[in-house]
């Protein structure tokens, strides 16, 4: 395993941490697959409402290259096939059948133990059902198997905001870790990478760009090492079942906790246990819609960068954590002035921000009880402002630890010059990377969107 | 606090219908009673506290020591000039705040209207910029300027110096260094020479004859202001922009904020330390020979360096940029200084020269990144 240390970077204190302790939730009844998460897939249905379906059977395929397809995470019926706007395919449900067996024997496992990720050659490539787990870099999308990336990179420590401990996720499946990981070296060399720092440290486009930028032309592959541990199940046992540790929290959540899960699990009876809290109805009964006070948001992934799902929705297709956030829809009086106790902010031009460093301070002893005084910092999903043009620089740099200039390839993604944002590196970041950008700003720009968008002409340049 | 009335009163008043068009006025008032109440979207669901208002609200808040203490400073070389030692110090600060407020309130009005007029003309939001620069601006000036050069200098300064290059954060020049200027070559004799820095009495543009440091070291001879004098800020000049202690107390609010670059505010000092050093090793005249440091604490200097170069919007935007742009900003302001009588305050051209130097420095600084990308993909 690499070690790699950074030191910009910023870790939000979100309150809501989740307890040691994992709760078994793979019983869950209801399971989706969603074609949406996946960048630059463009699905077509294989199955329809009420077929019968195994586990690590194709649900969806991509329009563009038949041999990517997004896979049943486990056996039961179709129960529901969801479209949004302008019949766009957001999720396939998939209901268990309790009497089947939930898993698959995979048909490969007559040979020794062992199934191949892939089979075959060239435009024949058969993939395997733990395909989709392997994502590429440029554009985030699944893996190419024509591709050959230059190394495969796997995070050992997820720094986002809440994230679960991966090692604490992983116990018991070390060897099936180690199973994985060898899979994987049949592709290329295999980077386990342990990052110290603060967020984003642990994010793949950190870890890249410490051991080897990726330039024009260039794939790396990255996978979740829960999903390595998947991948090896698969590989050992032929056996597709994609579990994942979760960590369930935030400042809304009643009790945070870990849940061992199906990937694709609905989130209805996790939301109903974490928002039991007369505070904190749930969400989708509609009958409290003009009672802002009191609504929760649910975000599947991390809280920077992660999408809202309702109170009966899905965990997201890569997601290992889930997060409970109170709606901040309120006025805040002269927010602007006011000294700001509760508010966190990176820049310390709030009360907290001079504050809390003196009362870290141990040798303080006096202040002791001015400590338990002083309130908790409230977390919402406020803007806390309104969006402005870019006035204020030099902060996006602390919090970026990439050899790029952010707020020059912001820019040059805003105004669509393509050959600058090749110039200022814009193969070597994801959206995601820019989330704490996007948080700190005081100008409120929306820069993940704009960078997802900016990738995407990029993406959608390449392949035609 | 319990506002909802006032969140009501609001919400009822807001322009619909043929009265939509002064929606950025009305947002800007009630933006400016209330932290909208919008919900993140996309991206990030969590956002810092942080926002453009109280961003600017903390530069002003540092102008503020400063701002008192050039109203005092005021009085008192009123009261030193005009003979009258027997007033308080109380009454010297209500002098300087009577003859201060006009020039204040002249440039929020004239400024704020050109903003709003402009931002509603545009549909845009109203921008938080002015609420420094409208401050800013009576802080530079001497105390005897009319109000109708001020009127017309924030006039010019907005629109020429910013919102015609689309409003705040789109402008190349600090907006309010380019009211300076338009007042330093547009009415010279109101600006410099010996007679402008001392009002006479309450009302009126009269002036009592004092010359500040600089003016005496233009004119050949030593200040006659000792370097406590300077650094306290008991001498003659612009309205606040004498006491470097005063804009010492403002300058630690930025940088523990985070508002402005510690960088650029260093820089400025180490340049023109570097500078000052050099023409003291020269040593070919009086003014060369003036020990470095005098440069810190006499005109403009410390006002310039803290305030005006530190404008994020037209300073150098990278880190190594703000480093070049602020050495050069204390180097020229010294060599303006000191080579070029005819330009008795080096600060505000300096800064005003670098602001215009700023993008080309950004651009070898991001030339240089760039190269290293292209290198790494040949090798």
């Amino acid at each position: 395993m690499v070690k790699i240390k950074t030191t910009k970077g910023l870790d939000i204190p979100l309150g809501g941490v989740a307890e040691r302790f994992v709760v078994d939730m793979r019983g869950v009844k209801r399971y989706a697959v969603k074609p949406t998460d996946c960048v630059g897939f463009t699905p077509r249905l294989l199955v329809a409402e009420g077929d019968t379906v195994i586990a690590g059977q194709p649900l969806v395929q991509d329009k563009r290259d038949e041999r990517l397809f997004l896979p049943s995470p486990v056996s039961g019926t179709v129960e529901a096939i969801v479209r949004g706007e302008k019949r766009r395919l957001l999720e396939v449900v998939v209901s268990l059948t309790p009497s089947s067996s939930p898993h698959r024997r995979g048909e490969q496992n007559a040979e020794a133990n062992h199934s191949p990720l892939l089979t075959g050659e060239g435009s024949g490539v058969r993939l395997s059902p733990v395909w989709w787990m392997i994502k590429e870099r440029p554009f985030g999308t699944i893996a190419n198997p024509d591709h050959k990336p230059k190394g495969i990179f796997i995070s050992m420590r997820d720094t986002n905001p809440l994230a679960p401990d991966l090692e604490f996720a992983l116990k018991g499946r070390e060897q099936e870790f180690e199973a994985g990981v060898k899979a994987l070296e049949a592709f290329a060399p295999v980077h386990c990478v342990k990052v110290e720092g603060p967020h984003p440290a642990g994010n793949i486009g950190t870890i890249v760009a410490a051991i080897d930028p990726i330039n024009k032309g260039e794939y790396v592959w990255s996978v979740n090492a829960q999903d390595v541990a998947n991948i090896g199940r698969w590989c050992l046992t032929g056996e597709y079942r994609p579990e994942r540790v979760i960590a369930v929290g935030g400042p809304a959540a009643k009790c945070p906790k870990y849940y061992r899960v199906i990937c694709g699990a609905c989130m209805q009876f996790i939301s109903e246990v974490q928002m039991m809290n007369p505070d904190y109805p749930c969400l989708n009964n509609q009958n409290v819609p003009n009672n802002p006070t009191t609504q929760t948001r649910i975000i599947s992934g991390s809280p920077l960068s992660g999408t809202t799902i309702a109170a009966d929705g899905f965990l997201g297709m890569y997601d290992q954590q889930v997060c409970f956030i109170e709606e901040g829809d309120k006025y805040d009086f002269m927010g602007w002035l006011m000294p700001g106790l509760k508010k966190f902010s990176f820049s310390k031009t709030f009360l907290s921000g001079l504050l809390r460093p003196l009362l870290s301070l141990r040798s303080l002893e006096p202040l002791e009880t001015l400590k338990t005084l002083t309130p908790s910092y409230n977390f919402n999903t406020n803007m806390h402002g309104s969006v402005r043009p870019f006035l204020f620089t030099g902060s996006f740099e602390r919090v970026f630890p990439f050899d790029i200039y952010p707020l020059q390839l912001i820019k040059a993604c805003i105004v669509g010059d393509v050959e600058l944002q090749e110039k200022l590196g814009i193969y070597e970041v994801e959206p995601e990377d820019f989330a704490l950008c996007e948080f700190i700003d005081p100008s409120k720009t929306e820069i993940q969107t704009i960078i997802r968008e900016a990738l995407e002409v990029l993406r959608k340049e390449a392949i035609s | 606090m319990n506002m909802k009335w006032l969140e009501d009163w609001f919400e009822s008043i807001e322009p619909k219908g043929k009265w939509s068009w002064l929606g950025s006025t009305y947002e800007a008032f009630h933006t400016f009673a209330f932290t909208p109440k919008t919900v993140t979207k996309s991206g990030s669901h969590i956002r810092d506290a942080v926002d453009m208002k109280r961003s600017i609200i903390i530069v002003v808040i540092a102008l503020i020591p400063a701002l008192l203490f050039g109203m005092w400073n005021i009085g008192h070389q009123w009261s030193v000039a005009s003979g009258q030692l027997s007033v308080s110090w109380l009454y010297e600060w209500w002098f300087g705040f009577l003859r201060m407020l006009p020039l204040i309130v002249v440039s929020y009005a004239v400024g704020l209207f050109i903003e709003f007029a402009f931002a509603q003309y545009r549909h845009h939001e109203v921008n938080e910029g002015y609420l420094a620069t409208g401050l800013l601006i009576p802080m530079i000036v001497p105390v005897t300027t009319p109000l109708w050069q001020v009127a017309l200098a924030v006039a010019f300064a907005v629109i020429i110096g910013k919102e015609v290059f689309g409003g705040s954060g789109m402008n190349f020049l600090n907006p309010a260094l380019v009211a300076r200027a338009f007042l330093f070559f547009a009415y010279p004799t109101h600006m410099s020479g010996d007679k402008v820095w001392i009002a006479a009495d309450l009302w009126g543009s009269d002036a009592i004859a004092g010359a500040t440091p600089m003016g005496e070291l233009a004119a050949g001879s030593h200040p006659s202001a000792s370097a406590l004098d300077m650094l306290i800020g008991t001498i003659p000049g612009s309205t606040c922009e004498t006491s470097v202690i005063a804009i010492a107390l403002g300058a630690f609010l930025l940088l523990f904020t985070g508002i402005a670059s510690w960088r650029i505010m260093l820089s400025v000092f180490l340049g023109g330390g570097a500078m000052g050093l050099l023409f003291n090793a020269i040593g070919a005249n009086a003014y060369m020979e003036l020990p470095f440091y005098y440069h810190f604490l006499m005109g403009g200097f410390a006002f310039g360096a803290v305030f005006m170069a530190t404008d994020p919007v037209t300073a150098a935007q990278t880190n190594s940029g703000k480093w070049i742009y602020g050495l050069l900003i204390g180097a020229f302001a010294v060599l303006l200084r000191v080579c070029n009588p005819a330009y008795p305050e080096g600060m505000m051209l300096s800064i005003l020269f670098m602001n215009c130097m700023a993008p080309l420095i950004d651009h070898c600084v991001v030339s240089r990144n760039i190269k290293r990308r292209e290198r790494r993909i040949a090798r």
